[in-house]
């Protein structure tokens, strides 16, 4: 057996990760987002105008009509990444868990890059960028506009198709629409903070006493309805909402499932990084990868269980308006996407994550873990792209075009950005407090956990 | 009383905490035995590493079970509803693309298949049911739900021996060591 891991182990003032040994990735990748930030503000903001039928105004309508999807694919798989976070964070305070205490305190800094996102999220605010994403906000402003009734406007309108946002006018307005955006990164944002608040004070409590533990776990419950309310609202608002007809009531359980097995990756990931860099030699062990690879299996399983499950009884139904989803993610190329996710999102991780003595090996997890987040890019991706053709409208010889040559460069730029500056401030929360809690009482219940 | 010939079943020792039982199985374990146990009124962490035990073969086992389920349901759903009588149910093919309709029996069946050789399998490596085991014919041994801890060493192992066996026992800390034999008709 290992070495007994006693307090004498312990740091008194709890390890910190040195910012010097960071410094340069944080200002690499603050610098990175930043400026991709700014410039896709600049970008979807000046340049989207208002469309116009002419051919050059149209073509240049195209490209910006294509990078607001780049950077709703690219703000979204962050998003999901840090709600992931917060997530684990407020099951780790319920369930009143004693094996992941050296491991929480990485839960509660990916769930607080959260609030921070609000700031790639700023484009959507913005009608230039509205237009092209959700349909329903330009039928909306087209047809109700002044009009103080926009249930019967819609109701009335020529359109049929508008008839249909008439049922759904109360939800899909532009109104509650953005009362609800903001009210989700205020709401969940601070509970996030509150939880993450009580963990880390507790590490310089003049008087050790669980206080702060008890609160956390108490300030979890509502925090865990509220994480759930906002991560399928938002999955609702930014994604589902792309093509306002369709509708899926397993949707905001099949996001849940990507970002908790994906953020479950970040976590890995983050402990062998920061093992490698000196840190959490102590407290954190192979045993502890065992049980967040078992995690990542887990949700591995329940991913392919809710997608299947979506699409077998969206197929086995039949109904036009639900059909609508995976007869597009099934025409030309996008066939190949959704037949990749089955094997290469399910099938490969399952095997691969089979045996128990791989997920105890952390050079083999490095690489899984991030093909697990490549496939969830490309999981991502499979919900919002194939909704540019369609959106923008782009036409040749009188063909519309469901793929727009040359937009994969903008998508790999907004990614890039937003992954950039995730990582900033995600590095910040890991060096505004110690790496983990030191003064739990259940820390050393944690370090000599086995399994 | 009959004058049969009782079979040994092999040495019995009490040790008086878990601690000393771990140790004592460790030693037991370099020794070289293999038909040997331990025995305890809770589970003791690490015993089995303790013990030399080696992992069971049972998920070799289940693999194929749920393997033969997953089979099984492909061939039924396919042979009845696409090979021997189509059903064509909203205009959907029936045809390879089918198959989707058949993943919650696909599924369903490997788990069930999974689930009965766990549980059959696990019975059947564990000698389970019977009747009686040759160790209660021990008085001793009925305090092991209550408060001692034991090692039994059967009399079938290779290495075993009358003497050297117990001297091994006590040697390791064994009390009220005792040779246990098969009471059993």
């Amino acid at each position: 057996m290992a070495h007994q891991v006693t307090s004498k182990d312990i740091p008194t003032n709890g390890e910190h990760l040195e910012i010097s040994k960071i410094a340069k990735l944080q200002f690499i990748s603050g610098i990175v987002g930043g400026v991709g930030l700014i410039f896709s503000i600049i970008y979807l903001w000046f340049g989207g105008g208002v469309e116009d039928s002419s051919t050059s105004e149209h073509e240049s309508s195209v490209a910006h009509g294509s990078y607001a999807f780049s950077w709703l694919f690219a703000v979204f798989f962050i998003l999901t990444i840090a709600l992931g976070g917060c997530f684990w964070t407020f099951l780790h305070n319920l369930s009143n868990s004693g094996w992941g205490t050296s491991v929480r305190r990485m839960m509660e800094n990916l769930g607080f890059v959260f609030p921070f996102l609000f700031i790639f999220c700023i484009p959507f605010l913005f009608p230039q960028v509205q237009q092209y994403l959700w349909e329903w906000m330009t039928s909306y402003r087209d047809v109700v506009g002044d009009s103080s009734n926009a249930k019967e406007a819609l109701l009335h309108d020529k359109n049929p198709h508008n008839h249909l946002l008439a049922a759904k006018v109360f939800y899909l307005n532009p109104t509650f629409w953005l009362a609800r955006f903001f009210t989700y990164f205020i709401g969940l944002g601070f509970f996030i903070w509150l939880v993450r608040k009580f963990s880390i004070a507790q590490d310089t409590e003049t008087k050790p006493s669980t206080k702060n533990l008890f609160a956390a776990r108490k300030h979890s419950s509502w925090s865990m309805i509220v994480f759930g309310v906002t991560l399928t609202f938002l999955a609702l608002d930014l994604v589902m909402a792309l093509d306002f007809s369709w509708f899926s009531t397993m949707f905001g359980v099949y996001i849940f499932a990507g970002s908790a097995l994906n953020s479950m990756a970040v976590l890995i990931l983050t402990g062998i990084f920061l093992q490698r860099a000196g840190y959490l030699k102590n407290v954190v062990t192979q045993e502890h990868y065992h049980i967040m690879g078992k995690l990542c299996f887990a949700f591995t399983v329940f991913w392919a269980y809710v997608s299947f499950s979506q699409f077998f009884l969206i197929w086995y139904a039949n109904i036009t308006e639900e059909t609508r989803y995976f007869l597009l993610r099934n025409t030309e190329n996008w066939n190949l996407v959704s037949l990749s996710l089955v094997f290469m999102h399910f099938a490969l991780p399952f095997l691969a994550l089979l045996r128990s003595d791989v997920k105890k090996k952390p050079k083999f997890m490095v690489g899984l873990c991030c093909y697990i987040l490549f496939m969830h890019a490309v999981d991502v991706y499979h919900m919002v792209i194939p909704e540019r053709g369609p959106s923008v409208e782009l036409v040749v010889n009188h063909a519309p075009q469901l793929w727009i040559g040359g937009s994969w460069v903008g998508d790999i730029l907004a990614l890039i950005t937003t992954v950039a500056g995730f990582l900033f401030f995600y590095l910040r929360n890991l060096t505004s407090a110690a790496l983990y809690p030191h003064r739990d009482p259940r820390i050393l219940e944690s370090a000599n956990l086995h399994n | 009383m009959s004058t049969k010939v009782r079979r040994v079943y092999g040495y019995l020792a009490e040790f008086k905490n878990a601690s000393q039982l771990y140790k004592a199985a460790e030693k037991v374990r370099d020794a070289g035995f293999k038909k040997w146990d331990c025995y305890s009124p809770y589970p003791i962490h690490g015993l089995d590493d303790a013990m030399g035990i080696k992992r069971s073969i049972l998920p070799y086992f289940v693999f194929i079970g749920g393997l033969t389920g997953f089979l099984t349901a492909i061939t039924l759903a396919y042979t009845t509803q696409v090979g021997l009588y189509p059903t064509i149910v909203q205009g959907k093919p029936a045809n390879i693309f089918t198959t989707a309709a058949f993943f919650p029996v696909m599924f369903e069946l490997t788990i069930l298949f999974s689930g009965f050789t766990v549980f059959f399998g696990l019975l059947a490596l564990m000698g389970l049911p019977r009747w009686n085991h040759p160790i209660f014919a021990s008085k001793q041994f009925s305090r092991v739900t209550d408060d001692k801890f034991f090692i039994a060493i059967e009399a079938r192992d290779s290495k075993f021996s009358a003497e050297a066996t117990k001297a091994l026992l006590g040697e390791i800390g064994g009390a009220n060591i005792e040779l246990v034999e098969d009471d059993s008709e």
